[in-house]
């Protein structure tokens, strides 16, 4: 009598060559051709699906580089280094530009927002944005965290009631800008590691934004005196970024500006 | 029960499912409305009701008199606002209200000298000759003109421009002409305090916006918790050719569907108007200003507002200045008292919780609701467990659970499946969900979020 473990061992065995023989039968009867260029651009894709292109997945976009001559840059995960290969795979010129990240544009956390008030609803940005008097602003963050849940990348955290974005992690997929009921994070051309912000998007005159907000921009204009790089606009200062430079020093902005909101985000570039 | 239940009207006097909570009317339905003393500033909101906001019509440091338009529009569907008291504007500023629109809004400092005050203020809006003989002079395209240049919303909440209300369509003409007397939102009594205390200036408004209209019918629809204002809507009525019904006491009665369905057996369509069904409602206390609107060309500029809740003070009636702030209204009701932990703009159905008391009352508050601590305490959510309570009580035959947690789930296909559009916030499935699911907020959110089609 052979013993029963060993008959099994024999059976699986028959059974793996039988099913090996068979796919592999399978697989030359029903091959799918798949253009060499286009396996390579799959093959050069980071492969995590993450959307920040603006299709579905890696492979949709594999595609429409292929098929309808989509831009090479789109993948903001791979940064230049996809894009130079996909441009070497369809032999196109591709020219680097400054990689887009986001910046969240609003400083106040949860100490510097006044006329707080408690909260017992849907935990959601989404919700909540909807209720009037959680804090006196009505168009700084909210600290609820919709974009934390929505990013793949682990890249961006609720620290004291304030969207922060790390940006070690941070590919520029922007699927935060998305999620935001605020509108309050935009994406911005990283022409420099550290590039300034006015971390504010209120837009109510100076009066209103002193009632609700320690750090707001109340519409003051001495940064718009120091460089013409900043305008206002309806009692909001912010930053014209296609005149941005890597070397554009604006320490004295920052230094000068009396409610502390032109700050400085600091990217490592990828 | 009432004598009003002799009159001949095609409905049951009830819709399908609705809730019974405990209605706390008794709290302030016995005051009388007192006249707010003037306040020391006002803000009059730019945007007061559906619709295009008003530009402000007035500079800075402008000495304004009582009923002068501070904001208009050019947009057919929007209401100028006008000032509610004598006094000197400031610079523009903004201002959250309770609903979350945050809209400008001008400053006004009142001045010492008030043409009006006290019993006599009262007898200017309310008070005095609502007499209907001469009511066949007024051509149906000057109501509705006057009613505009008054800046008329909705005045039950949802300040709808009453004007495009009352606008003719050659096609689709309207039979009817509801007036909505429900006020089925507990605590809240303005309405019912208007209609024991001028119950002419309601009659006269109905049939002047029935003229407008161009209603042949006239019903004035009552939740049957309030005998003595059928009784007096009734003798005021007397001759005109005016209806007044009781309905039953049943939770979201005041709605316009609910009542339409109610009193008319009419069914409006989903994602349709009562136009459609040849029906114009108009609550109570918008059809007495139509009147003043027509017969004394005055503004709105006042309103009854209840404050009310186990966490006031003296629950009272007032008069108030639109503008006025929600703390003014407390002060006046002698302050809240320990207990108090939230206070509400509006019933707390439906209502708005407040985030600061120095916000201004609208032409659409029709109350100010304290709670206590013990009252707004919440357990913490919980899963659903499909007790179904919440399809047993939509007055619109929704399932509110699927929709909810749809929406929660940004899963729009099955929230549009399920009408998530067709909901009227009422609050019936929150208010007896034994999961403490925030259901309305979560259809709110959702019905803001999903993507347009």
């Amino acid at each position: 009598m052979v013993p029963t473990i060993i008959l099994a061992v024999c059976v699986m065995l028959a059974l793996a060559s039988v099913f090996a023989v068979l796919l592999g039968w399978a697989n030359v009867r029903w091959h799918v051709d798949v253009p060499e260029k286009l396996q390579q651009l799959t093959d050069a894709m980071p492969g995590v699906n993450c959307g920040g292109c603006g299709f579905i997945g890696c492979n949709e976009y594999a595609e429409a580089v292929f098929h309808d001559g989509a831009p090479p840059d789109k993948c903001p995960v791979g940064g230049s280094a996809v894009a130079e290969r996909i441009a070497e795979i369809m032999g196109i010129e591709h020219t680097a530009g400054a990689p887009l990240r986001p910046v969240v544009l609003c400083g106040a956390d949860f100490d510097a927002r006044l006329k707080r008030a408690e909260y017992r609803g849907e935990p959601t940005c989404a919700a909540a944005v909807m209720v009037a008097g959680i804090q006196g602003c009505t168009y700084g963050c909210l600290g609820l965290g919709d974009c934390v849940v929505v990013c793949k990348f682990d890249a961006i955290h609720i620290v004291n009631g304030l969207a922060v974005v790390d940006y070690e992690k941070c590919v520029g997929c922007g699927a935060c800008v998305r999620a935001c009921p605020r509108n309050i994070i935009q994406m911005v051309p990283f022409h420099a590691d550290a590039m300034t912000v006015v971390a504010c998007s209120n837009l109510d005159p100076g009066k209103v934004v002193r009632g609700v907000c320690t750090v707001g921009c109340i519409g003051c204009g001495i940064c718009a005196k120091l460089d013409d790089i900043f305008t206002i606009a309806d009692n909001n200062a912010s930053i014209d970024y296609d005149r941005y430079q890597a070397d554009t020093d604006l320490s004295a902005a920052i230094e000068k500006c009396p409610r502390k909101i032109i700050r400085v985000a600091r990217a490592s570039r990828p | 029960m009432t004598v009003a239940d002799t009159i001949k009207i095609p409905g049951r006097r009830s819709f399908a499912r609705g809730i019974h909570p405990d209605d706390k009317k008794t709290l302030c339905s016995g005051s009388p409305a007192e006249i707010l003393p003037t306040p020391q500033s006002v803000l009059i909101p730019l945007s007061q009701h559906i619709g295009a906001p008003c530009k402000a019509a007035v500079k800075p440091r402008t000495d304004v008199a009582v009923g002068d338009v501070v904001g208009d529009s050019e947009a057919f569907v929007s209401a100028p606002v006008h000032a509610s008291v004598a006094g000197t504007t400031a610079a523009a500023t903004v201002v959250t209200l309770p609903n979350g629109q945050h809209v400008g809004a001008i400053p006004i400092t009142t001045a010492e000298e008030q043409p009006l005050t006290g019993r006599a203020l009262w007898d200017d809006i309310y008070g005095g000759d609502w007499s209907i003989d001469a009511i066949d002079s007024f051509e149906p395209k000057r109501i509705a003109e006057a009613v505009r240049a008054a800046g008329l919303v909705g005045m039950g909440g949802a300040t709808f421009p009453t004007h495009v209300k009352l606008a003719r369509n050659p096609d689709k003409p309207i039979d009817t002409l509801l007036i909505n007397g429900c006020e089925c939102e507990p605590y809240l009594t303005s309405d019912h305090r208007l209609m024991l205390e001028a119950p002419k200036a309601i009659i006269a408004g109905a049939i002047l916006a029935a003229r407008a209209a161009g209603a042949e019918r006239i019903i004035i629809a009552i939740e049957d918790n309030k005998p003595d204002a059928i009784e007096k809507m009734q003798s005021a009525a007397g001759g005109t050719g005016v209806d007044v019904v009781g309905v039953h006491t049943l939770y979201p009665m005041g709605g316009e569907k609910q009542l339409i369905v109610a009193v008319m057996a009419r069914e409006v369509p989903t994602g349709g108007l009562p136009l459609d069904v040849g029906v114009v409602v108009v609550n109570v206390a918008t059809a007495a200003a139509v009147a003043r609107a027509v017969m004394r060309e005055k503004p709105l500029t006042h309103r009854i507002i209840s404050v009310t809740g186990e966490g006031i003070a003296t629950p009272k009636n007032i008069l108030a200045p639109v503008g006025a702030s929600y703390a003014d209204l407390i002060e006046f009701c002698g302050g809240l008292t320990d207990q108090a932990s939230r206070v509400i703009s509006g019933g707390p159905m439906m209502g708005f919780t407040l985030g600061d008391l120095e916000t201004p009352v609208t032409k659409g508050t029709s109350g100010v609701v304290v709670l206590t601590e013990a009252q707004t305490r919440k357990a913490d959510e919980t899963a659903c467990v499909r007790c179904g309570r919440c399809v047993e009580v939509c007055p619109l035959g929704l399932v509110p659970t699927r929709i909810a947690l749809a929406a929660r789930n940004n899963d729009w296909e099955m929230a549009r499946r399920y009408y998530i559009t067709a909901c009227c916030e009422c609050g019936c499935c929150a208010y007896v969900c034994p999961a403490e699911i925030p259901l309305v907020q979560l259809i709110r959110a959702g019905k803001a979020g999903m993507p347009r089609d």
